[in-house]
């Protein structure tokens, strides 16, 4: 199948949704990585760069959405362009979302600011925050590249973001165990790493996407849940 | 792509006003003129001949309508008659009766012109022969004054048309200047005088010597004959052909071979058929000589190529999908010809047959070669059957016959004949514009 | 969540009413349609799509053997409608054709009344007794054709009168008016313009109640709105058949894809 239409204006259009959300991905992955640097170095302008950040995010989320919009009108898109179609928007409503929690870290970070230091604590988030920004990176490549493989590779990986989301819940129920005066802090990072978690979750949704815009279908739930906090007792 | 990219070595349209004409759009526009002109020219080429021809055809053709005749008042008594009838030449002692009558009647509008026998002889033929038919046909008529009108002789009629005039004019055994004075003289006196020559229409052929009597009619009857049987046999052979070829039968050599062969039979020439009509329907199959029905077969062949090429162009403009439209709810393949199709193909057919019976009302040489000479068209036929199989002649072959014949009051009568033809021929065509008219349907 | 898509769908498995056993068909020498194998359904609409040339309309006109009205053409396999196979020497395809309904591409009424068009088909198929009763077959089609509205007070004047949609819409009550089981439609909205479109459209769907309805269309919106069914042809191969919303949505084949989505291909 050649990949050109027979109305050029057609493939400009799709690779210029494309395109955008090529660049929201970028900017939500740089929050991401910002936020946490901003909680790691307790820098308070970072964070605020952040918090500003997201409403550049939120305005190409709605020109995306305009955009594909005008696409299904015009070029009533079918098979292949009408999934690519949809999972742009698919893609854009997540993006949009991670950058939300993105900024809700650097909200969160300015509080932990004035309070006292938890040890330990931030080395996990760090970990966390690095690899979901990899899986989300990971699967803007994947989905670019039309790569099934490394999208089933990114669904894998969340995995591992989750067993460090518990790992994390654990360290900080110990540390509130130890020092009540750690409570405040220690909650504000469990939401830090409860975000984190969560866009690794919005990171599968993306990776799944690239698989349905490539096969046609959605990956079956193949990934037991490694979030153990909400079924287990500690 | 790259290929059509706009900065080729292909010169550029340099971009002026609108308002001014570049030297290009002039030479285009010129040449549209100068083309333009032409047609123009062609047209006024032609509309000038067409316009030649028909004032031609007029002039010489309407003296045809017209004759000059002698109207002398004549009572003959019973003393007279017998008197005559008992001497040796009769028709001299009518003559003489006439001139007395001629002379009084002459004497009475006070006109002294002497006159002789002789000279009344040029002027209206043998007078004394007509006078003694009639009396002795109409004896209870003796005694009574009765009114002659006597056809004049062709110079004579040449000389009131104008045709033959006093300049030049040299003394001949036919007619003398002293003639042409009695003639004048008997102008005046409202005796001689031109009137509509109803014979023409409704006469048959005279004698060479007569042309004064020489009338189309017996050759428009033959003509209308051979017209049936033409339309009558043509028209349902060539349609049914034409239906068949179109609609029925398979492509393949055969009907390629025929086909061919129709188109060349139309282009064969009339003179063709016929020798052919001759050989086949005379001298074969013994039908009559010169009778209608042979020319009508000969024309019928002759006809036919036409009529089925135009029958199956127009069979083939019929939109497919009316047959499409029949065939699909399951009509079979001649009721969608017959129910859809022939309907349609009505006015071209029509046409195109009018068009065939107009080419065959205006043939001459196949009906040379079958006997159908001007000549043969003495009378009327007895019956309508009789129409079909005593000899006559047809318009065309009556012209030519006309046209071969030595005295120049002939060559009139063949222009006469023209208008004649030309009108039944201009009838047919309004016919075959209104049939048109009447059959004509949007699809 | 599967039940209830098939349920709106309305794609539940219905009886077969043509199926189509290795479909070749020869113009001369020309191999226009290959090897073709497909069932289709009764109530059902059945779209065929694909690029010009590629042997829909061929195949289409193989269904009530219009092809033999082209001499040239000819044609082997196996088509059966209720088993029973329509190219058999028994068979009268003038009877075949009373079965089989066809609407052409260009409206194409005869020029006659609006009336008269109707009546035609019942007339040599004798399937009047009466004037009452021809009367009645013109105003149920003319009804089923969705235009009796339209035309109730002008049955007499002539058809070709009618705009582009409503003759259309004529020749479909036309070929209803025969009682056909199947009806073909060619291209039936390629001379229309949207609206009448949309009205010939909805008259199909409706018409799915009691025919087995086949529409060649050079539309793929039209294929994806009207039909249940779609098979795409090209260069004379069935590419792929199956149900619509499948066909346009996941295509299998490479082929489809590039087609439906508009890519040279």
């Amino acid at each position: 199948m050649s990949d050109q239409h027979i109305h050029s204006a057609y493939d400009r259009d799709l690779e210029a949704i494309q395109a955008m959300i090529m660049k929201m991905g970028g900017q939500v992955e740089a929050a991401i990585r910002d936020s946490v640097t901003a909680l790691e170095s307790r820098d308070e302008e970072l964070a605020r760069k952040v918090r500003a950040g997201d409403r550049s995010i939120d305005e190409l989320e709605y020109l995306i959405n305009e955009e594909v919009a005008r696409i299904i009108a015009l070029r009533a898109p079918t098979a292949v362009d009408l999934r690519l179609v949809l999972s742009i928007l698919k893609i854009c409503g997540n993006l949009e979302r991670c950058g939300d929690f993105a900024k809700n870290i650097a909200k969160r970070s300015t509080i932990i600011m004035a309070s006292p230091r938890v040890e330990g604590a931030s080395a996990t988030i760090r970990r966390m925050a690095r690899q979901t920004e990899l899986m989300l990176k990971d699967a803007l490549d994947a989905y670019i590249q039309r790569d099934t493989d490394l999208a089933t590779a990114v669904i894998e990986r969340d995995l591992d973001v989750d067993q460090l989301y518990n790992t994390m819940f654990r360290e900080l129920l110990t540390h509130m165990m130890e020092d009540p005066r750690h409570i405040t802090p220690c909650m504000h990072l469990h939401f830090i790493a409860k975000n984190i978690e969560r866009i690794g979750d919005r990171v599968t949704n993306i990776a799944e996407q690239t698989i349905y815009m490539v096969t046609g279908e959605m990956p079956e739930e193949m990934r037991e849940k490694a979030d153990t906090t909400a079924t287990e007792q500690v | 792509m790259s290929d059509m990219s706009m900065d080729s070595a292909a010169p550029r349209r340099s971009s002026k006003s609108l308002h001014e004409v570049d030297a290009r759009t002039r030479r285009r526009n010129a040449a549209e003129t100068r083309f333009k002109a032409c047609g123009i020219g062609a047209i006024a080429i032609g509309l000038f001949f067409l316009v030649v021809l028909v004032v031609a055809i007029f002039r010489s053709g309407l003296p045809a309508f017209t004759q000059t005749v002698l109207d002398v008042e004549f009572a003959l008594t019973q003393e007279q008659y017998e008197d005559a009838e008992s001497q040796l030449f009769k028709t001299k002692a009518y003559s003489q009766a006439f001139n007395g009558a001629l002379k009084t009647q002459l004497d009475e509008s006070g006109v002294t012109l002497p006159f002789d026998e002789a000279s009344i002889e040029r002027i209206a033929g043998k007078v004394g022969g007509t006078i003694r038919e009639y009396f002795r046909a109409n004896e209870d008529q003796l005694g009574q004054p009765t009114s002659f009108q006597l056809a004049a002789s062709s110079r004579v009629d040449g000389y009131m048309t104008g045709r033959v005039t006093r300049d030049g004019f040299q003394d001949s055994r036919f007619l003398t200047l002293a003639d042409l004075d009695l003639v004048d003289a008997l102008e005046d006196a409202g005796i001689i005088r031109t009137q509509f020559n109803w014979n023409f229409i409704t006469g048959a052929d005279s004698g060479v010597d007569n042309p004064g009597g020489a009338g189309i009619g017996a050759s428009v009857v033959g003509s209308f004959f051979m017209m049936l049987v033409v339309l009558f046999l043509s028209l349902p052979i060539g349609v049914a052909a034409s239906i068949y070829l179109e609609e029925f039968a398979p492509r393949n050599r055969f009907t390629d071979l025929i086909e061919v062969n129709i188109s060349n039979l139309a282009a064969v020439p009339s003179i063709v058929f016929g020798i052919l009509g001759l050989a086949v329907f005379i001298q074969f199959m013994h039908l009559p000589q010169s009778a209608p029905v042979v020319g009508g077969l000969v024309l019928t062949l002759m006809t036919l190529p036409t009529i089925i090429i135009s029958t199956r162009a127009s069979l083939n403009a019929v939109p497919p999908s009316i047959r499409d439209a029949a065939l699909g709810l399951g009509a079979s393949r001649m009721q969608s010809v017959f129910h859809h199709v022939l309907p349609l193909a009505m006015p071209g057919i029509l046409t195109g047959t009018i068009i065939g019976l107009a080419q065959a009302l205006g043939e001459t040489a196949p009906l040379l070669l079958i006997g159908m000479v001007g000549f043969v068209a003495r009378g009327y036929p007895d019956s309508f059957i009789d129409g079909f199989v005593e000899p006559n002649s047809a318009m065309p072959a009556q012209i030519y016959t006309w046209a071969a014949r030595a005295d120049a009051a002939f060559y009139d009568k063949a222009w006469g004949g023209i208008i004649i033809l030309l009108m039944f021929l201009l009838t047919m065509n309004i016919i075959a514009i209104i049939l048109r008219r009447r059959f004509e349907r949007r699809w | 969540m599967n039940d209830m898509r098939l349920l709106e769908r309305d794609v539940d498995a219905k009886d077969i009413k043509i199926a189509a056993r290795k479909v070749q068909v020869y113009y001369a020498d020309t191999h226009a349609i290959k090897d073709v194998d497909v069932d289709i359904e009764d109530k059902t609409v059945t779209a065929f799509i694909g690029p010009s040339g590629c042997g829909k309309s061929t195949f289409l006109r193989c269904l009530n053997r219009m092809n033999d009205t082209i001499d040239i053409c000819r044609v082997e396999g196996d088509i059966r409608i209720d088993g029973e196979d329509i190219y058999d020497a028994k068979v009268d395809p003038v009877q075949l054709r009373a079965k089989v309904g066809m609407v052409f591409q260009k409206p194409n009424p005869f020029p006659k009344s609006i009336y008269d068009n109707i009546a035609y088909g019942p007339r040599i198929h004798g399937l009047a007794r009466s004037k009452a009763d021809l009367d009645d077959i013109v105003e149920k089609s003319l009804r089923r054709g969705a235009i009796w509205d339209e035309v109730k007070d002008r049955l007499h004047a002539p058809g070709t009168g009618l705009s582009g949609g409503q003759q259309q819409r004529l020749c479909i009550a036309r070929a209803v008016a025969t009682e056909p089981e199947v009806l073909l439609m060619d291209e039936p909205c390629s001379a229309l313009d949207p609206i009448a479109t949309s009205q010939v459209e909805e008259l199909i769907d409706e018409l799915r109640q009691e025919f087995s309805v086949v529409i060649v269309t050079h539309s793929m919106q039209q294929a994806a709105r009207v039909s249940q069914k779609t098979a795409f042809f090209h260069l004379g191969n069935l590419v792929e058949y199956g149900e619509t919303g499948q066909i346009f949505t996941t295509p299998q084949d490479p082929r489809t894809e590039s087609y439906i989505t508009g890519r040279i291909g």
